[in-house]
């Protein structure tokens, strides 16, 4: 569970901390503009560098900084909680003067207090382990050190966090692009889950008994699926189709052929039995509502808080949806506000908004 | 997910942010989400019980199968308000209506140390589900026992896998 996430200087983020230490499900509501979805732009990129992507201008960019203030270092800081260990990663980068590419100026990663490593510019410092001494070695600034550091053991907590961090799930489906077509197994969805069939496939084969919790949750949410089926179309590719039985037969159809909402009911099965099958599973999803039937939301929004309560995850969601929006309560709903483009993004918890009357309104009104 | 008609189902009628937050606590803990279904909050103790009258039960008598659950404050008129609001519940719906209460209104739980409004809804849940009573006992919400005695065997059912 994130305990901690601090973002400077990054697009509309200044100085921004983000309050969800022990909640296990989160709603960031705020006007268009407001920095909702910057929140899992800045997760993404810590998200990215946990995954192996270590160049840092495939993480990040001079013009992510806030109004192009580029000699202000950009700050990222994530405090997770795991097994009751503290990670904290910090990562900042600078422009220093003529340069045209990003560099690394700070990087640690802390566990319960001590330093598993800390970085100033190219000179990395290996902290002592009980096997191993202190070491200090250069690599090149605009490379992250953490998918460069050698993991000793899967029970290192380097490995432990890495893991831990590229599981992260930051969710902004495109349905549309989602054709269950795969070439390869993945536990890892890109934000548009286009790669839903490679997901699919891949966590059946970390947790097979995931399936009876993906099969349960569809049933609820339609009620004639039979099954679903991943065959082999390829030497290597497979394409998920759907089976519906009825009293009369049944219906194969491609999974590109699902439509909009009941991709996004696959997708929330795949998150409930990832959540299941792995725990302190975090998930961002922007927007869930989206593309569903108003008298789905509520029941879409209340399964994905009910599963995340155990587990030690965490399931956060932005929306503007009235029907999102009621399902969470006034302690774990964040309102993210911005004056305009040239001030930074506020975050206040609803609980501390004197609100009249009924919150959508309230929001319709522009009162909140 | 939406509440199939045909089958048992409840619908939540209620005042205000203070109750949805309550119920919000409440189905977090309730095994089958798909039958309840909760509408949207009127913005006043009367208006639930019109809202009732005007909205709902022509709906009631077409689904045989609809439960509903009208959730309002009595705002310390005690016995007044409730015996005021059976009279909007026709006698051949009585059985598969019910009225819960608090006694003043729903913040006070919270000024009562009971915990956040949703807290107190999952321990709510928890006593239906259960078959307890530490939070239905509590000054605030003891009024309701008859209430919740007639839930527990029409709606925990529903809501509730054993």
């Amino acid at each position: 569970m994130i305990r901690r996430l601090y973002i400077h200087n990054f697009r509309c983020l200044e100085n921004f901390e983000l309050p969800i230490s022990g909640q296990p499900s989160v709603l960031l509501i705020g006007k268009n503009g407001a920095g909702k979805t910057t929140v899992s732009f800045a997760l993404e990129i810590l998200q990215g560098i946990a995954r192996g992507t270590n160049r840092v201008r495939d993480l990040v960019n001079p013009r992510d900084a806030t109004r192009g203030r580029t000699d202000v270092p950009m700050r990222f800081e994530i405090e997770v909680e795991l097994d009751a260990n503290i990670y904290e990663y910090v990562i900042a980068f600078e422009l220093p003067k003529d340069f045209k590419e990003l560099r690394v100026l700070e990087e640690n990663l802390v566990v319960d207090g001590r330093p598993v490593y800390t970085r100033e510019k190219a000179q990395v410092h290996l902290a002592k382990t009980s096997q191993e001494k202190d070491a200090e070695f250069f690599i090149d600034w605009h490379m992250v050190a953490l998918p460069i550091v050698q993991e000793r053991s899967k029970t290192d907590p380097l490995s432990i966090f890495k893991r831990w961090l590229a599981s992260m799930l930051i969710l902004r489906p495109i349905p549309s692009l989602i054709d269950g077509n795969s070439e390869q197994d993945t536990l890892h969805p890109n934000a548009e889950v286009t790669n839903f069939g490679a997901w699919f496939s891949g966590l059946l084969a970390y947790a097979p008994a995931a399936y009876g919790e993906i099969a349960t949750y569809l049933k609820q949410v339609m009620p004639d699926l039979n099954d679903i089926k991943n065959p082999l179309i390829g030497a290597d590719s497979r394409s998920l189709v759907v089976q519906f039985s009825y009293e009369l037969g049944s219906l194969n159809l491609p999974f590109k052929e699902l439509s909009d909402g009941e991709k996004c009911f696959m997708i929330s099965a795949l998150v409930l039995a990832a959540h299941k099958a792995s725990d302190k599973l975090f998930c961002f999803w922007d927007e869930p509502d989206n593309y569903l039937a108003l008298d789905e939301v509520g029941h879409f929004v209340t399964a994905l808080r009910k599963a995340f309560r155990t587990g030690g995850g965490q399931f956060i969601a932005t929306s503007h949806n009235p029907e999102a929006i009621r399902r969470f309560s006034d302690e774990n709903t964040l309102v993210l506000h911005r004056k305009n483009h040239f001030e930074p993004t506020l975050v206040r918890p609803l609980s501390e908004i004197q609100v009249s009357g009924d919150l959508i309104g309230a929001l319709i009104r522009g009162d909140v | 997910m939406g509440v199939n008609k045909y089958q048992p189902h409840v619908l939540v009628l209620l005042e205000d942010d203070a109750n949805r937050q309550l119920v919000n606590g409440f189905l977090l803990e309730v095994d089958s989400i798909s039958k309840i279904q909760i509408l949207h909050e009127v913005g006043g103790w009367k208006k639930v019980l019109t809202s009732f009258r005007d909205d709902y039960i022509n709906d009631m008598e077409r689904f045989p199968q609809r439960f509903m659950v009208l959730l309002f404050d009595l705002d310390n008129q005690g016995e007044n308000r409730l015996e005021f609001a059976k009279t909007y519940i026709p006698s051949h719906l009585t059985e598969r209506v019910f009225i819960l209460t608090t006694l003043d209104e729903p913040e006070d739980l919270k000024k009562a140390k009971l915990g956040h409004l949703e807290t107190v809804g999952e321990a709510l849940a928890k006593d239906c589900r259960d078959g307890t009573d530490m939070t239905w006992n509590h000054p605030l919400l003891k009024h309701n026992e008859d209430e919740l005695n007639r839930l527990r065997k029409h709606v925990r059912p529903i809501l509730f896998q054993s």
